[in-house]
């Protein structure tokens, strides 16, 4: 097997979506330069990153098999929290940040804590989810934002490090690298993938699997808090609106990177790729002044493409198999 | 001398069923132990109490002479207890290292995985079972044979004083199953207390010390010594009679033109060069070994899997048999499924609607509406008629016994008036009563006209209850034997023709 290394290569998840980025990328910028400007990639990275954030939010429930639907609802509770507790109260925007994470991690706990408890699925549970946090939300803002952001909040969701490099890119780094970390070198996370693969097995092994589901509700619920401040930033109001439209992305660029959505198998370099195909995707939209309609359409189809490839490789395990 | 792991006069019982009545067992240090007895005998009932999953009504499961209850296989692993399921029960995207130390991959949560040294542990329990296999490669790529290897190297490496092993040899091959053997000997000689479950009697004499047989739940023998017993007395006591004579005479040979014939039949599922024939009012058998390609050749012919050559003639016409609808509405074959649960019936719907599906199409009135009425109309006489144990017909069908269940699961095709009915494994998991119960129906239905292929694996049931019976092996029918209803010397007669396979 190792004399083929060209097949092995492409049994890497990544490499699929990676290679389209590329083309995607080449063939934009041919058509128009202002593309690869410096001003445009960060405004790429900055979307990206933030994208990254709410798709790893899925990412880590998909590995384990099942679905969040309430991840926009948290983020959105997280973000509004987020700008109110430094409008209303002046909290200093370090403190701020941690009662975001706290809130969006005690909103995973919560969810998680049912699911386990109850056995009942994950989709019902994060949808009556989805309706109550995304109440709260609408209770505290009587759906108007908050406008009071700190300067530096502003700057930080806006300005570069340096180049094009945004400041939202350092999140998405540590972010990435911690749930790659996660799911390649850590006992939580291998029992995360263990359950997702084969729920029986992981549980005849011993495995704690409600406290595991536990935990990986409450890194979503995390992730999903990272994701909303940082929208906070970049927008520079605290938006009850924030989350609404994660939902699609955060499933498209998972399944796109090569997630398979029974669980037990992800790529968190193959979703890097996914959402950065979606980020093109919409910024082309821009570039050539593409009906709207039509990105929905592209994205749609990608992912039946994307669950198509994964389905073939499935199907050739199965039969190299028997 | 008491033994390391001790069953003593355990009962259990299921809503209609005494699965379980005073058993006892005893597993020595240092020695193999068989657990025999038919299906539904209660094999599977006594290893989820030991094991914890069940909790017994009475009595008592004792290791190194406590009692012990464990409350679940977590506890039970830590008790010295290793189970190797009938089910594989690895993550097959993982490695084989990670998966035999699948619960220790750290101390707690956010521990690093210290792959190097799972990988090192892992590699001697891989020396231990002789598998030469790198503890990094994906369970995925081993073998069916190496898999269950791995999973006996995952109990061991637990530290187990017991290990059970559910039907270990089932999807082995007989090499391979050599292999497994020669490994279980030296885990005995070194001291370990080994249980076996196995419907396979050559490997029993093969490995096993000590036996225990369950018949109808209940001991036919209690961990008596192998070394005074032959394999006759061990089916006697399985069985309850040396020699199961038929109650049946054998009936004359239908002379009808044939239902179903198949001429010289192949599939994309692997059979090669099938020829059959049944005619209204014969029950052919189809015996074979687990993966003969039985099973399969039932779903071919549904239209599950394509016809790849030779042709099918139902009422001696040619047919093309594209899906389980045509197969049900156009040529009236159906087929009882040997996986009650998951492919014969909805748990979680009524008696009527499981007995009634097959139906609904014919009963519903020219706008699409189907009333309960209606179809208990249809379906009541029938469930009456094979006297289904439930409450009332809105039951949910879950709550009914094993044997009620399979009641209903027959009741449905006969309901939809089918003219072929191919019944597979009829009676695992239901209670003798109800097996010889199913036993008359099966012959009243071929006596009213209908054209059986009865697939199972129980020797006794195909003498009894069958015609004629074929033999297959690696998807090819190796041979017919006229049923004279002689155990003897029908089942040698069908040995020599699975032995004279194995052999070619």
């Amino acid at each position: 097997m190792a004399s083929r290394p060209l097949t092995r290569l492409f049994d890497n998840d990544w490499i699929g979506p990676g290679l389209v980025c590329v083309i995607a990328i080449a063939a934009i910028s041919a058509f128009q330069p202002s593309f690869l400007s410096p001003f445009n990639i960060l405004v790429l990275l900055s979307a990206i990153s933030v994208n990254m954030l709410i798709a790893l939010g899925q990412l880590v429930i998909i590995a384990i098999g099942q679905m969040n639907l309430a991840l926009g609802a948290f983020g959105g509770l997280v973000a509004i929290c987020f700008a109110a507790v430094m409008e209303l109260y002046g909290v200093p925007p370090i403190l701020a940040v941690g009662i975001g994470l706290a809130i969006g991690t005690a909103a995973g706990l919560c969810s998680g804590w049912v699911i386990a408890r109850t056995g009942i699925s994950a989709f019902i549970i994060t949808l009556a989810g989805l309706q109550i946090f995304k109440g709260i939300n609408l209770g505290i803002t009587k759906a108007q934002p908050f406008y009071g952001i700190p300067d530096s909040v502003k700057d930080f969701g806006n300005l570069a490090i340096i180049g094009p490099i945004a400041w939202l890119v350092l999140p998405m780094v540590i972010a990435s690298l911690g749930m790659w970390v996660l799911f390649n070198r850590l006992r939580i996370g291998r029992y995360i993938l263990a359950i997702g693969g084969n729920r029986n097995a992981a549980e005849l092994s011993g495995i704690d699997v409600k406290g595991t589901i536990i935990w990986a509700h409450a890194i979503s619920g995390l992730l999903a808090a990272a994701a909303g401040m940082m929208l906070v930033a970049r927008l520079q109001i605290g938006q009850p609106t924030i989350g609404d439209d994660w939902l699609i992305s955060s499933f498209a660029a998972p399944v796109i990177g090569g997630a398979a959505l029974s669980g037990g198998h992800v790529s968190v370099a193959g979703t890097f790729f996914g959402v950065i195909i979606i980020a093109i995707i919409t910024q082309a939209l821009v570039v050539f002044a593409i009906d709207p309609f039509v990105v929905q359409i592209v994205l749609g189809g990608l992912i039946l493409w994307a669950v198509g490839i994964n389905r073939l490789r499935e199907l050739r395990v199965a039969r190299a198999l028997t | 001398m008491t033994g390391v792991l001790q069953v003593s006069r355990v009962s259990k019982s299921f809503p209609g069923v005494k699965a379980l009545d005073d058993v006892s067992m005893t597993l020595k240090a240092g020695s193999v132990h068989a657990l025999l007895g038919e299906n539904g005998a209660g094999k599977s009932t006594l290893i989820k109490i030991v094991t914890g999953l069940y909790k017994p009504e009475s009595g008592d499961v004792l290791m190194n002479g406590k009692p012990t209850r464990f409350s679940s296989l977590r506890e039970a692993s830590a008790g010295g207890l290793g189970v190797v399921h009938q089910e594989r029960n690895l993550v097959t995207r993982f490695s084989v290292g990670e998966n035999i130390l699948l619960d220790r991959l750290g101390k707690h949560a956010l521990s690093a995985v210290d792959y190097a040294s799972i990988y090192k542990e892992a590699e001697r329990w891989l020396n231990l079972l002789d598998l030469d296999v790198d503890p990094r490669t994906p369970v995925s790529r081993l073998s069916v044979a190496q898999m269950q290897l791995v999973e006996i190297g995952k109990a061991l490496s637990l530290q187990s004083r017991v290990l059970l092993l559910d039907e270990p040899t089932s999807s082995l091959t007989p090499n391979e199953s050599q292999v497994l053997f020669r490994i279980l000997r030296r885990l005995r000689d070194d001291g370990a207390s080994i249980g076996f479950v196995s419907h396979k009697l050559e490997e029993v004499f093969d490995i096993c010390d000590t036996v225990t047989v369950l018949r109808d739940g209940r001991n036919a023998c209690d961990s008596a010594s192998l070394s005074g017993l032959n394999r006759q007395d061990v089916v006697q006591m399985m069985i309850g009679r040396a020699e199961r004579i038929s109650r049946r005479a054998p009936r004359p040979r239908p002379q009808a033109p044939p239902r179903l014939e198949l001429k010289s039949y192949a599939s994309s599922a692997g059979h090669e060069d099938i020829s059959l024939t049944i005619r209204p009012g014969e029950i052919l058998g189809l015996y074979g070994l687990v993966g003969a390609g039985r099973s399969e050749l039932a779903k071919a012919l549904l239209g599950l899997t394509r016809q790849t050559a030779g042709e099918v003639l139902i009422d001696g016409k040619p047919v093309r048999i594209g899906s389980v609808a045509d197969a049900l509405h156009q040529h009236g074959i159906g087929y009882v499924s040997e996986d009650r649960k998951q492919e014969g019936l909805i748990l979680l719907h009524s008696v009527l609607a499981n007995a009634g599906i097959t139906v609904w199409r014919r009963l519903a009135n020219s706008l699409g509406f189907l009333r309960d009425s209606t179809v208990l109309k249809h379906v009541g006489p029938v469930l009456r008629k094979l006297e289904v144990k439930t409450p009332s017909p809105y039951q949910t069908i879950g709550n009914l016994s094993g044997g009620n269940q399979q009641k209903v699961s027959v009741a449905k095709w006969i309901a939809a008036g089918v003219k072929v009915l191919i019944i597979d494994e009829p009676s695992v998991g239901i209670d003798i009563k109800t097996k010889a119960y199913l036993h008359d129906l099966i012959h009243e239905l071929a006596q009213s006209g209908t054209a059986v292929l009865l697939i199972t694996s129980d020797m006794p049931e195909m003498i009894d209850v069958a015609d004629r019976i074929l033999v297959m092996d690696g998807y090819r029918i190796k041979g017919e034997v006229e049923n004279s209803r002689n155990y003897d010397t029908v089942s040698k007669a069908i040995m020599a023709f699975i032995h004279a396979a194995e052999a070619a």
